[in-house]
């Protein structure tokens, strides 16, 4: 199903949506960072400025996550689940964090299920814009997730100069689109076929600095890496975790107890695989205990044929994050390069 | 949510974050790609910068020990307990003084140091890192002035860097990372130290240096330099003697090549942690560094220059705000006449002009302290010795956020803001002054330090009213001359800070070298050195022990080694048939101590390492030095 809103009109769909519930959008901060945040009014919302590079997966997953609380009652102790079930609406959401979060709520609804998260991306509502320009870094089309989508999304937006094309993907979306009465008409032929142009032209932007995945996936999954250049790049590691919390299929965390007069808070913290003491057990083993073990061990995860099979994907949306706030220089697309052609630096 | 930006608390590099607030406590960190350092990345300490604040052991009332104990107490109580104690000392002739800290801001250690000198009439004031960057500054100092003359950004750009290698990968990550973008621009590292490090790994080139050698290195480099004719013709490497003994080591064919690049490139990068050494061998290996970049031609030239790479946050703040025994706001020296009645007239006060004790001794010599935002114990060279002296303290007043190891001794806590929720300013490394910004309400009834610091100097007859952080900065901007305009500049520039002024006036002072060979302290009955590394201990750190993300390494290590450790080299432990954890006697002159030994692939042969943060397991054997001669037995 697909409808055309005309752009001034969007305001008025927006205030509608800022009623129900919390709207979170990028929106430029007075540093000048475009950040996702809670946004007030529809005049905040700007169409226009780039993937903010903190991604939207604070929606479903924040960094700090209450889970339960645990009360002490006389000689025992009573524990009762936190709910968040805020209905949010994510506005301008790009195709990669789209994908970001259909990843990881597939990977929290595999048995045994995640309440906690489910009970927020239930709630959650994505109406995402599609690119046309492709980001700088991006390489989404190596990934099947953008410039444009065809999944996964609740409503796609694509701009069409005067309107936006709405697509509905769920109900959810449709429920959303249904708030904005009147406002929208349904899309014509012309209207389809300018926005598989744009699509067209989009992929076309991509050059051939992208991300190569087939071949290092079948070195990665069949072993054929040698362990000497995981030893080199583990070199060029900086051990900062920071690839793990902006990347938008990352789900990794530990737990930790925020205890206040006799009641504890269980919280699941964001954790990054790439910290020595993240796989350290009880008894002082640690089986990832080398940086370059840790690393083969993020890198088999997100490309090997094993989780592809499961997940249906590699591990990654293509959105180039890593490759900005790699402290270091060993990011998704210059590891899969590394591992592609047999070696790093010369 | 809420993201409010504000400067990374942990080392000395400067970067700045989001820090995120949901429900009005803090939930995370984003990164700002706008930010003039960071740039979008940060290491595994900033990405986790929210925790400490949240999940730390805060002090949330005040507490005055009565009968023993820390009894919670009203504000009035506590301080005027802190009064009254304080002037009961100073009645009875007794010596008193202050620590700020390297990890207060520039606010709280300017009102520290107005607090010993305008109202405690004392010069007895310093803080606990300064022991250890001392002599580095010092070094540094003697060849290029206190003026910054690297960027952290001009790093990347470098075609070679030369590195003083202590860990930079963990000391200073966003500095390690420039490094490792400049090699992938194809710059050339050089590295000089004694294990076999992350950037050491990478580097072109590495020149083996033993603990307290590394001053033998420079000068052979700048004899190197000499040998290639294109240093200046003011350049002494020293006397005849010291000559003739560089000139048997210039057939080192890796010191001419460093040499060759050092001199050809036209931007270098030297970068030098706080080193080993005994007595002055840091001092002199920092100006012998100084000065190897000064006869390469690489201290006047924009994008080349010294970084002498200090620990925490606002190692640089500190000493600007002269929380330093000999020194005035501003880091002008306290003899200088001039500076001193600039002071006064600012103050309104005659100001004692007899220079205090330094940090350590003055733990060990006053009656009465007050200490803020620091813990002499985990950070101070002589951990033990300085724990054992407050222990004994007649009155000890403690301002801090987190309940440290100082804290529990505390016959006053008064608890302030942490990071995360004051107003106020740090500065960097490389002289960049950023602006805290508070993104929740401190715990209870925590105030922001600087509010109790003013509190404190009225209450000794010190002028100090101040409606905000921003009031303090402005009179800072009067006391130290390099800080005229910031408040303003700060308040317009907002996220990108105010960097220093890089004023061009240096001086090039090269005077006689004359090293020490560490060799010597060597002998057949103690063949082995024993050396402390300098690197700073951040797992004693609140800001990391208290986060449960940063302090698992940590914490896990010190469960594993509840005895502490040594390394030592494979062929070592081989030939003395020592097997990993099993322990050893080291004896030296002064003394022995028993130790386990952690056996290490990447360690050079005939050095025995102990971390910071084990430094105390083996005093017996180190006593009050860095390095130490000494005989291993297995015990």
């Amino acid at each position: 199903m697909a409808f055309i809103i005309e752009k001034k009109a969007v305001s008025g769909w927006l205030e509608s949506l800022l009623r129900l519930g919390e709207v979170i959008a990028p929106t430029r901060s007075p540093t000048g960072d475009v950040l996702f945040s809670t946004i007030c009014s529809a005049g905040d919302v700007m169409w226009d400025l780039p993937n903010p590079l903190h991604p939207p997966k604070e929606a479903v997953l924040p960094q700090t996550d209450p889970i339960v609380q645990i009360k002490r009652n006389g000689s025992h102790h009573e524990v009762e689940a936190i709910h968040d079930d805020h209905r949010r609406f994510l506005v301008n959401a790009r195709s990669c964090d789209v994908k970001g979060i259909a990843f990881l709520t597939r990977m929290h609804e595999m048995e045994p299920a995640d309440a906690s998260y489910l009970e927020r991306s239930k709630n959650l509502t994505i109406i995402s814009q599609t690119c046309p320009t492709p980001c700088p870094l991006g390489f989404c089309v190596c990934t099947d997730s953008g410039p444009f989508l065809s999944d996964s999304y609740d409503a796609q937006l694509t701009d069409l100069g005067e309107n936006f094309l709405v697509e509905v993907g769920s109900a959810k979306g449709e429920a959303a689109v249904a708030e904005g009465q009147g406002l929208f008409r349904k899309a014509s032929d012309d209207d389809l076929l300018q926005r598989r142009m744009l699509e067209e032209k989009a992929k076309q932007h991509f050059g051939e600095q992208t991300c190569h995945f087939a071949s290092a996936m079948r070195r990665i999954s069949t072993g054929r890496v040698h362990e000497t250049l995981w030893e080199k790049m583990a070199d060029w590691c900086l051990e900062c975790g920071g690839c793990n919390i902006v990347c938008p299929t990352c789900y990794c965390f530990s737990v930790k107890d925020l205890g206040c007069d006799g009641t504890w808070i269980r919280c699941r913290l964001r954790d990054s695989c790439q910290y020595a003491a993240f796989t350290l057990e009880a008894s002082g083993h640690n089986p990832r205990a080398q940086r370059k073990d840790r690393m083969k061990r993020r890198f088999f995860h997100k490309v090997s044929a094993q989780y592809y099979t499961r997940d249906g994907t590699v591990g990654c949306v293509g959105c180039g994050r890593c490759v900005q706030v790699c402290l270091g220089t060993t990011h998704m697309p210059a590891v899969v390069a590394a591992i592609r052609k047999g070696n790093w630096y010369e | 949510m809420l993201a409010v930006p504000t400067a990374c608390p942990f080392c000395s590099c400067g970067c700045g974050f989001h820090l995120l607030v949901r429900e009005g406590q803090l939930s995370g960190v984003a990164p700002s790609q706008t930010h003039p350092v960071s740039g979008g990345q940060l290491c595994a300490r900033g990405w986790s910068a929210h925790e400490a604040a949240v999940w730390g052991d805060r002090l949330r009332q005040p507490l005055v020990r009565r009968n023993g104990e820390q009894e919670p107490a009203s504000w009035d109580e506590a301080l005027d307990y802190v009064v009254a104690r304080l002037k009961e000392l100073l009645a009875a002739g007794k010596p008193v003084g202050v620590l700020g800290s390297a990890r207060a801001t520039n606010e709280e250690n300017y009102l520290a140091g107005k607090l010993a000198r305008s109202g405690l009439g004392t010069n007895n004031v310093g803080f606990s890192y300064y022991p250890v960057c001392a002599p580095l500054l010092a070094g540094v100092e003697e060849v290029c002035g206190t003026e910054p003359t690297l960027r952290l950004n001009d790093i990347a750009s470098s075609q070679i860097i030369l590195l003083i290698e202590g860990n930079l990968a963990e000391t200073h990550p966003r500095a390690a990372g420039s490094v490792l973008k400049a090699l992938e621009n194809g710059a050339r590292l050089i590295t000089i130290g004694c294990r076999e490090t992350q950037m050491v790994r990478v580097a072109s080139l590495h020149l083996q240096a033993a603990p307290g050698n590394e001053c033998e290195v420079i000068n052979e480099l700048s004899a190197g330099v000499a040998d290639l004719g294109q240093s200046r013709p003011s350049v002494s490497i020293g006397n005849d003697a010291g000559l003739q003994d560089l000139e048997q080591h210039v057939g080192s064919l890796a010191n001419l090549q460093a040499a060759e690049w050092i001199t050809h490139a036209e931007r270098a990068a030297f970068l030098i942690p706080p080193i080993w050494g005994q007595g002055d061998h840091p001092r002199k290996a920092a100006a012998a560094f100084a000065r190897l970049a000064a006869i390469t031609g690489h201290l006047n030239r924009p994008g080349s220059g010294v970084l002498p790479l200090l620990a925490r946050s606002n190692a640089r703040g500190a000493c600007e705000m002269a929380v330093v025994h000999d020194r005035l706001p501003g880091y002008d020296r306290l003899e200088d006449a001039g500076s001193r009645q600039r002071l006064e007239n600012l103050w309104g006060k005659k100001l004692p002009s007899a220079p205090g004790w330094d940090a350590e001794t003055l733990v060990q010599s006053v009656s009465g302290l007050v200490i803020v935002a620091d813990d002499p114990s985990s950070v101070m060279p002589m951990g033990q010795k300085a724990m054992a002296a407050l222990g004994k303290m007649e009155f000890l007043a403690v301002l801090d956020a987190f309940a440290t190891p100082t804290a529990s001794m505390a016959h006053a806590l008064l608890p302030i803001s942490s990071f995360a929720e004051t107003e106020g300013t740090f500065t960097s490394m490389e002289g960049r002054i950023q602006r805290l910004r508070p993104a929740t309400n401190p715990p209870g009834d925590a105030r922001p330090g600087w509010q109790v610091l003013a509190e404190l100097c009225v209450r000794f007859g010190a002028t100090a009213s101040y409606h905000s952080a921003s009031d303090v900065l402005r009179e800072v901007s009067q006391a130290a001359p390099q800080y005229a305009g910031v408040a303003q500049r700060l308040a317009a520039d907002g996220w990108s800070g105010v960097l220093l002024e890089d004023s061009g006036k240096r001086k090039l002072q090269v005077s006689s070298a004359g090293s020490i060979a560490v060799e010597t302290l060597k002998s057949a009955d103690r063949p082995f050195l024993l050396a402390r590394d300098p690197a700073f201990d951040w797992g004693s750190d609140p800001l990391v022990s208290f986060s449960p993300t940063l302090s698992r390494d940590f914490r896990s290590q010190h469960k594993a080694f509840p005895e502490g450790f040594v390394e030592m080299s494979r062929d070592d432990a081989n030939a003395l048939q020592i097997r990993g954890m099993r322990k050893v006697k080291l004896t030296s002159t002064h003394g022995e101590a028993r130790v386990p030994v952690l056996v290490r692939a990447d360690l050079e042969p005939g050095l025995l390492i102990v971390p910071y943060a084990f430094r105390d397991h083996v005093s017996g054997a180190l006593g009050n030095d860095s390095i130490a001669a000494v005989a291993v037995e297995r015990a």
